[in-house]
C-alpha cells in the first residue's frame, strides 16, 4: 500500500519534532503520578519544556540528584564511595550522555560520587545549551533522556 | 526493560486512572490536532490545546433532502446542547466580514454561494470563540463533494454526521405545508406542526420556492449531490429518517448525538453482573469468560473451592456452611482478595457475580480497590424465575441435569428417578429474590452508570446485548 505524499509529510513532521517521544513521556508521566487533574498536569509540564527551552535551564524531569546518588550506589556495590572507569563510561552511555564512539579520558583518578554528580549535570546542561533555540531538538534530548531503556 | 525478558508487572491503578480519565482519547486528540495543523512550534501549540478543553464539544453536520425538518432539527439540537448553529443564510449575514458581503453580492446575483467563499466564511466563523468553546452544528452544508472536501482540507472534521432520509413523495407533499415565521425565521408546518399561538399563526407566510415542481428539481439537484459526499464520513455517519413525528427524529439525532464512538483505547474489562437468583449471571458469567478469555469469579464458587481444598480460610468458611449460615463479609472479602490480586485477574480482567449482595458489600468492595468498569441489572420477572428454578432436577445416577421445560429427560424411566435440589423448592426461592429486590435499589443508586437488560429471553441474545455493553463506551450524561 503506497503512503500518500500527506502521510509521508505528517510522518516527516513526527520525526522532526520527536513527537511521539514527547506524548510518550507525556502519558508515562501521568501514569505514574496519576494527578488529580490530568490537563492541569499536562499543561505544567509542557510549560516547564518549554521554559527550560527557551532559558536553557536544567529541565527538572525524572532524574534528578537523588536518581544520580541512587544510580552510584547501585554500581557501587561495595560501598567504599567510588566507581570504575568502565562503570562511570557504561552509566553515562545508559544516560544517553555519551556516545559509543566518545573517548573518555581515563585520568587514572577513580570515579567519586562527587565526579559523577559533576559530570552528568555538566553533559546535561551541555545539550540543552547546544540545542537551546532550535525547535525541535533541546526537548528532544531531554524526553529520550528520560526514556532510561 | 523489555517485556521480553522478564513479565512487565503494571500496578492495576495505572489502567484504572488511565480508563477513568481518558488519557488515551486525550493524547489521541491533541496529536490529530498536532499532525491537521503541523505547527513549527509544537509545545505552545499543545498547551493551548489543553487550555482550550474542547475535546467533547459537539460537532456536528447535519444533512438532508429539501423539507426533511433538517433546519428545525438543528434549532432544537442547539438549544438542547448550547451550541451554535451555521448555515449558509446565517454565515452570509455576518456583517463584520468582507468575504461576507462578497458572499452576500454573489448570492443575490446568482442565488448560490461559490464554494471556496463559502468555506471560507465557515473557517471565519469556526474559529470565535463560541464555536471553539461550546461546539458547532453545521445545517446543510457540505451541500457537494468539492464543499466536503475543502473542509477536509481545512481540517474542519465533525464527530458526527446525521443524514435524513425519507421518500421523495412523502418530501414534496410536506413541503407544500411549509410555512415561516418572519419574525424568529422558526419554519412550521401546516398539517405537522402548527403553532398554538394565534398571533404566530397569522405572521406566517409561505416561503416562495415550495410548489412541486421546485421541490421535485431541488430534490433531484440533492440527490445527485450527496452520494458524493458521503464516502466523506464514513465511520461516523448516521441515517435517520424523517418519515416520522418531528420528536422521534429529535430524539435519535439527540441520543446518536451524545454517544462516544469507539476507541482503540486499552481496556480490560472487569465485568459486575447483578440479578436475582436464576437471572442467568453465571451463565453469561461463563459465556464471557470463554470468548473474551476473563477470569470468572463466581462469588459461591469461590468459598466452596476454600471449603473443599481445606485451606486455612476454607477452614474458617466451613463452619458457616455447615450450620447454613450466610459467610461474614470480612471471610468473603479477604478470599475475593486474595482471587482477584492474582496477576491473571489484573491482567486478563475478571466476571464477577454473586457478590455484592448488599450496599455494606458493595462499599467494602469499593474500598479495597476493585471497581468494575461495566456493571450490569439482569432483570427477570418473578415468574420466569420461579419457571427456571423451580423446574430443575438431577437425575441422581448419571449426574445429568435436566429442566422439565427447557430440556426435558429422554425417557420415562429416567424421569421416575429425578431429583430437586432443596434450594430450588418455591419457598426458597422466594427468600432468596426478596433478599435480592431489598438491596437493588441500593445498588442501583451505587452502580449509576449500570446497564440493565432483560434476562427473560434466550441466553445468546441477552449474551450480545452484554458484549455490546462492554465493547461501546459507556453513554455520556447530559450535563
Amino acid at each position: 500500500m503506497e503512503t500518500s505524499s500527506r502521510e509521508l509529510q505528517a510522518s516527516e513532521y513526527l520525526e522532526k519534532h520527536q513527537i511521539k517521544e514527547l506524548v510518550s513521556y507525556l502519558t508515562s508521566a501521568l501514569l505514574f503520578f496519576r494527578p488529580e487533574k490530568p490537563r492541569e498536569y499536562l499543561i505544567s509540564l509542557l510549560e516547564r519544556l518549554r521554559i527550560a527551552k527557551v532559558t536553557g535551564v536544567a529541565f527538572p524531569f525524572f532524574m534528578d540528584n537523588s536518581n544520580i546518588v541512587a544510580m552510584f550506589e547501585m554500581m557501587d556495590s561495595s560501598g567504599r564511595g567510588t566507581i570504575s572507569f568502565v562503570q562511570y563510561k557504561e552509566a553515562l552511555k545508559t544516560l544517553g550522555l555519551c556516545t559509543e564512539d566518545e573517548d573518555l579520558q581515563d585520568d587514572g583518578h577513580i570515579i567519586t560520587l562527587d565526579k559523577f554528580k559533576e559530570e552528568v549535570n555538566k553533559r546535561m546542561k551541555e545539550i540543552c545549551e547546544k540545542t537551546k533555540g532550535k525547535d525541535s531538538e533541546s526537548y528532544q534530548t531531554a524526553a529520550g533522556l528520560l526514556l532510561l531503556h | 526493560m523489555d517485556a521480553t525478558t522478564a513479565p512487565h508487572r503494571i500496578p492495576p491503578e495505572m489502567p484504572q486512572y488511565g480508563e477513568e480519565n481518558h488519557i488515551f482519547e486525550l493524547m489521541q486528540n491533541m496529536l490529530e490536532q498536532l499532525l491537521i495543523h503541523q505547527p513549527e512550534d509544537p509545545i505552545p501549540f499543545m498547551i493551548q490545546h489543553l487550555h482550550r478543553d474542547n475535546d467533547n464539544v459537539p460537532r456536528i453536520i447535519i444533512l438532508g433532502p429539501p423539507a426533511s425538518g433538517k433546519t428545525t432539527i438543528a434549532m432544537w439540537l442547539c438549544k438542547h446542547l448550547n451550541s451554535s448553529l451555521l448555515t449558509v443564510e446565517n454565515l452570509i449575514l455576518n456583517e463584520f466580514s468582507y468575504t461576507a458581503t462578497e458572499a452576500r453580492r454573489l448570492y443575490l446575483q446568482r442565488k448560490t454561494v461559490p464554494s471556496a467563499l463559502l468555506v471560507q466564511l465557515i473557517q471565519e466563523r469556526l474559529a470565535e470563540e463560541d464555536c471553539i468553546k461550546r461546539g458547532w452544528i453545521l445545517d446543510g452544508i457540505p451541500e457537494t463533494r468539492e464543499q466536503a472536501l475543502r473542509i477536509q482540507t481545512l481540517g474542519i472534521a465533525p464527530r458526527h454526521v446525521i443524514m435524513l432520509s425519507a421518500p421523495d413523495t412523502v418530501l414534496i407533499e410536506r413541503n407544500l405545508g411549509k410555512r415561516i415565521d418572519p419574525q424568529t425565521g422558526e419554519i412550521y408546518h401546516t398539517t405537522f406542526d402548527w403553532p398554538p399561538e394565534s398571533e404566530i399563526q397569522n405572521r406566517l407566510m409561505a416561503p416562495e420556492d415550495i410548489s412541486e415542481l421546485e421541490t421535485a428539481q431541488k430534490l433531484l439537484e440533492y440527490h445527485r449531490n450527496i452520494v458524493r459526499v458521503i464516502p466523506s464520513y464514513p465511520k461516523i455517519l448516521k441515517v435517520i429518517s424523517a418519515d416520522q413525528p418531528c420528536v422521534d427524529v429529535f430524539y435519535q439525532a439527540l441520543t446518536y448525538v451524545q454517544s462516544n464512538h469507539r476507541t482503540n483505547a486499552p481496556f480490560t474489562p472487569r465485568v459486575l453482573l447483578l440479578g436475582p437468583v436464576g437471572s442467568g449471571k453465571s451463565l453469561q458469567a461463563a459465556l464471557l469468560a470463554q470468548k473474551y478469555r476473563l477470569v470468572n469469579v463466581c462469588c459461591g464458587q469461590l468459598l466452596k473451592e476454600a471449603v473443599a481444598d481445606r485451606t486455612t480460610f476454607g477452614e474458617r468458611i466451613q463452619p458457616f456452611f455447615e450450620k447454613e449460615m450466610a459467610v461474614p463479609d470480612s471471610l468473603l472479602m479477604k478470599v475475593l482478595s486474595q482471587r482477584l490480586d492474582q496477576q491473571d485477574c489484573i491482567q486478563k480482567g475478571w466476571v464477577l457475580h454473586g457478590v455484592p449482595r448488599d450496599l455494606d458489600q458493595a462499599h467494602l468492595l469499593n474500598s479495597l480497590g476493585y471497581n468494575p468498569n461495566r456493571v450490569f441489572f439482569l432483570n427477570v420477572p418473578f415468574d420466569s424465575i420461579m419457571e427456571r428454578l423451580t423446574l430443575r432436577r438431577i437425575d441422581p445416577v448419571t449426574g445429568e441435569r435436566y429442566h422439565l421445560m427447557y430440556k426435558p429427560p429422554p425417557t420415562m424411566e429416567i424421569q421416575a428417578r429425578l431429583l430437586q435440589n432443596p434450594k430450588d423448592a418455591e419457598e426458597q426461592v422466594k427468600l432468596k429474590m426478596d433478599l435480592f429486590y431489598r438491596n437493588s435499589a441500593d445498588l442501583e443508586q451505587l452502580y449509576g452508570s449500570a446497564i440493565t437488560l432483560n434476562g427473560d429471553q434466550d441466553p445468546y441474545t441477552v449474551f450480545e446485548y452484554i458484549e455490546s455493553g462492554i465493547i461501546n463506551p459507556l453513554p455520556k450524561k447530559i450535563p
